[in-house]
């Protein structure tokens, strides 16, 4: 592999969650770096420049958001939160915050590469590569603006297709209700969650084999949606 | 005829002095119950039992005089309604008896002051004979309703304060935790209903009685008495004598169905033979009220649950402080280490190192479950729960909650299904899927594997209803009262399949937090469960969003 190897910081105050997290990440062709409080880790963003964060929230000198709102002041790296509290709030304030993506302890390394994986292809994207988002039999040209699905060519509305753009845009990696809304609506339906929930249904009967099961546009539970890029799942995650 | 009254008064007060003493002593019995340390010497008529007498005579006395003092025309038309005053007193103050008397006294001091001849006792015309005759039935009528009347007014306070003893004491049951707790109640009790002094003996891991010192003493013989019963074989009810007092002491045992806790000796006092036999029904009637609560409560098994309880309670607000946070940080460490050595090349292509940590996986995805769980718990308990409404898809909802327990239903055939006219809810997803995954995950443990477990979503009647469908174990009629219980789980199920009885109480909190219902239908045992979440769909129509949005 002559591709440089990607560098990520761990900032995690727990030993043993960045003894596993670096083997993880090691194994799967990363380099790691590590910081056991937020000083630290800003530090070593700033000298190191890594293509990717892990963040803790509970850190002993100062809070996750915190720490992240002093990263995103002059950075844009990736930064993957790693959250205690399944809290929808709090996932939704870090988003807004900056952060790419998060999981929930306890967490598999597989579902936490794929989020890496998600933030870095968006991040390192660049206008010449292949604009086609494909996830699963679907696949969205994001420049001619098709949608195909098992290479037939789906319609869909106009709002439909901006909704399914911003995933793909986005894809692997979740987007918030807001953020949706905000791109789609404009006006006093940007608050409406309602409006987002009906088209959502509707954009699943196009694109899902079975809409009441959805498996490429899943529901983050009170935070937003995310557009799947794998599809299956192994059983330890 | 005044004669004849006068025989009649006589005639009267010669018994009345047996038939006082008789009534002091009955009142004295019941005094001596609820007054300790009376001391009733029934034999002898008291100058405490004359003195309503004489009251009853001076008061119609001085009714006399104030009639006389008026003149006479009008003392005549006063004389039959002014005399019923002081014989209405009498009878209602002291009795039937001062009342008669009463009546008495005042229409003889009425014939010979007021009816003409005056200052005889005779009666000429037939008139006034039959005033008098008429006033003397009146007399004694009121007076015997009034003293009635006395006695039921003294009966009801009297059984008032009964009630109120009785209340106090099943308080004071209910805060028994030790079998010294129960007696030292049931001591007490004795003492403020009945007045007695009671000693108790407690039941000891021999088999024999002990007496319990702080409880009260009881004299030598009794203490033999006792000694000599065995809890073994049985302790029965018997009565004896203290020589040296001459005290009658009840000997009674006091437990429940299965256990004899102890042996109470009451002192019945002495006295006449049908007076202890009186007291000795009284005594009988409270102990079979306090066995009857005893053996109501099984008061052993009670106590036993309670202090249970208290520790278990105890455990898990500590469990729930600090300690679960504790647990989540080394279970996401394990949880992740296991998820690297599973990627590994060395270990997937193992079979059997594969199926290692897999198990491993599987078992940190049910302790973090339990964590969850008693966490959910602490949010309620603590008043917590506030759920952050947002419109969302009951198909979201059941999907996210059947995704969250995949592990737990993967040795089960899931079904899914929805109504296609499903509104959105305004609700907390994550209480609602959470509480639909407590019901899937006690659908999947009660439930064979291999079994189909079906979760049907419908639009019914203005409401969404969630149903879980199993084909398991069932719920009977008695675990389905209990259902929704904090911490209850069947006696059938506590042995064999594991559980902390928090799930479906969480289930049914978060629902109700929703102003929803989880109701559990069963045909009853194997026979299959359906649990629902019913949940109000709210009345606004989609079909106007829909428009908005086709464009």
């Amino acid at each position: 592999m002559s591709k440089p190897r990607n560098l990520v910081l761990l900032i995690d105050d727990e030993p043993k969650i960045r003894r596993f997290l670096r083997a993880g990440f090691e194994i799967h062709g990363f380099s790691v770096v590590e910081a056991e409080n937020a000083a630290d880790g800003l530090k070593i963003a700033t000298f190191n420049a890594p293509d990717l964060v892990i963040l803790d929230l509970g850190l002993p000198d100062l809070h996750g958001s915190e720490t992240l709102e002093r990263l995103r002041s002059w950075s844009n790296v990736p930064v993957i939160v790693l959250s205690v509290e399944s809290i929808e709030d709090e996932k939704v304030r870090l988003l807004q915050a900056g952060a790419d993506d998060y999981v929930v302890k306890p967490f598999g390394m597989a579902e936490l590469l794929a989020r890496c994986d998600a933030a870095l292809r968006r991040y390192f994207k660049s206008a010449t590569e292949n604009p086609v988002v494909v996830a699963g039999p679907l696949s969205v040209d994001l420049v001619s603006r098709t949608v195909s699905l098992n290479q037939a060519r789906i319609k869909l509305t106009r709002k439909e297709y901006r909704l399914l753009h911003v995933l793909a845009v986005h894809i692997g990696l979740v987007v918030t209700h807001d953020q949706l809304l905000k791109e789609i609506w404009t006006g006093n339906q940007r608050d409406n969650i309602q409006y987002l929930r009906i088209l959502v249904r509707k954009l699943r009967q196009k694109i899902e084999a079975d809409p009441n099961q959805p498996r490429l546009l899943v529901t983050e539970s009170g935070v937003g949606y995310r557009l799947e890029n794998r599809l299956e799942t192994s059983v330890a995650d | 005829m005044s004669c004849s009254a006068k025989a009649k008064s006589l005639i009267y007060s010669l018994p009345l002095f047996q038939r006082l003493a008789d009534i002091r002593a009955r009142r004295a019995e019941a005094e001596h119950v609820f007054a300790p340390g009376f001391d009733a010497k029934p034999q002898l008529v008291m100058w405490t039992d004359v003195l309503p007498l004489l009251w009853s005579v001076g008061s119609i006395g001085v009714v006399t005089a104030l009639l006389f003092v008026l003149n006479e025309p009008i003392a005549a038309n006063l004389v039959p309604i002014a005399y019923l005053i002081p014989i209405i007193y009498a009878a209602t103050r002291w009795g039937i008896w001062a009342g008669t008397l009463a009546s008495l006294t005042a229409i003889t001091a009425a014939d010979f002051f007021f009816f003409t001849p005056l200052y005889s006792l005779r009666v000429d015309s037939p008139q006034e004979a039959i005033d008098l005759l008429v006033f003397l039935v009146v007399a004694l009528v009121s007076s015997n309703l009034a003293s009635r009347l006395q006695q039921e007014t003294e009966r009801l306070r009297r059984r008032e304060r009964e009630i109120q003893h009785l209340y106090e004491f099943s308080k004071r049951l209910t805060a028994c935790f030790t079998i010294s707790d129960l007696i030292d109640a049931v001591s007490h009790y004795l003492a403020h209903t009945l007045g007695q002094r009671a000693a108790l003996f407690v039941a000891s891991a021999g088999g024999h009685f002990e007496s319990s010192p702080e409880l009260g003493a009881a004299p030598p013989a009794v203490q033999e008495s006792v000694a000599a019963m065995t809890a073994a074989v049985g302790a029965t009810d018997r009565s004896i004598i203290d020589e040296s007092t001459q005290d009658v002491w009840l000997l009674r045992a006091v437990g429940s169905n299965t256990v004899v806790h102890g042996v109470i000796a009451i002192n019945a006092g002495r006295g006449t033979r049908e007076a202890i036999a009186l007291r000795t029904r009284r005594i009988e009637a409270v102990l079979e009220e306090v066995s009857l609560t005893l053996r109501r409560l099984d008061i052993g098994k009670a106590m036993d649950d309670a202090r249970m309880h208290l520790q278990a309670e105890l455990l898990r607000d500590a469990f729930h402080g600090t300690l679960s946070h504790e647990l989540c940080s080394p279970l996401a460490a394990i949880q992740g280490s296991v998820s690297v050595m599973h990627a590994m090349p060395a270990i997937s292509a193992d079979e059997r190192l594969r199926s290692l940590i897999e198990a491993v996986s599987d078992e940190v995805v049910r302790l973090d479950g339990h964590i969850r769980n008693l966490l959910n718990a602490t949010r309620v308990t603590a008043g917590g729960l506030t759920p952050r409404l947002e419109w969302s898809d009951p198909r979201d909802i059941v999907n996210a909650a059947v995704k969250a327990r995949a592990p737990r239903l993967a040795a089960h055939r899931v079904e899914i299904g929805f109504d296609d006219d499903l509104p959105l809810l305004n609700v907390d997803s994550g209480l609602v899927a959470e509480a639909c995954g407590q019901l899937l995950e006690n659908a999947a443990k009660y439930s064979p594997s291999g079994s189909t477990i079906s979760v049907r979503t419908r639009h019914v009647g203005g409401r969404v209803v969630m149903s879980i469908v199993d084909q398991g174990v069932g719920v009977t009629p008695d675990e389905q009262r209990h259902l929704g219980r904090k911490s209850f789980r069947s006696p059938r199920h506590q042995a064999n399949v594991p559980g902390s009885g928090l799930g479906f109480w969480i289930a049914s909190t978060f629902v109700k937090a929703h102003d929803g219902t989880v109701e559990v239908v069963s045909r009853g045992h194997g026979l299959g469960t359906t649990a629902s979440i019913l949940l109000p769909a709210p009345q606004t129509t989609d079909s106007e969003l829909v428009t908005c949005d086709d464009e």
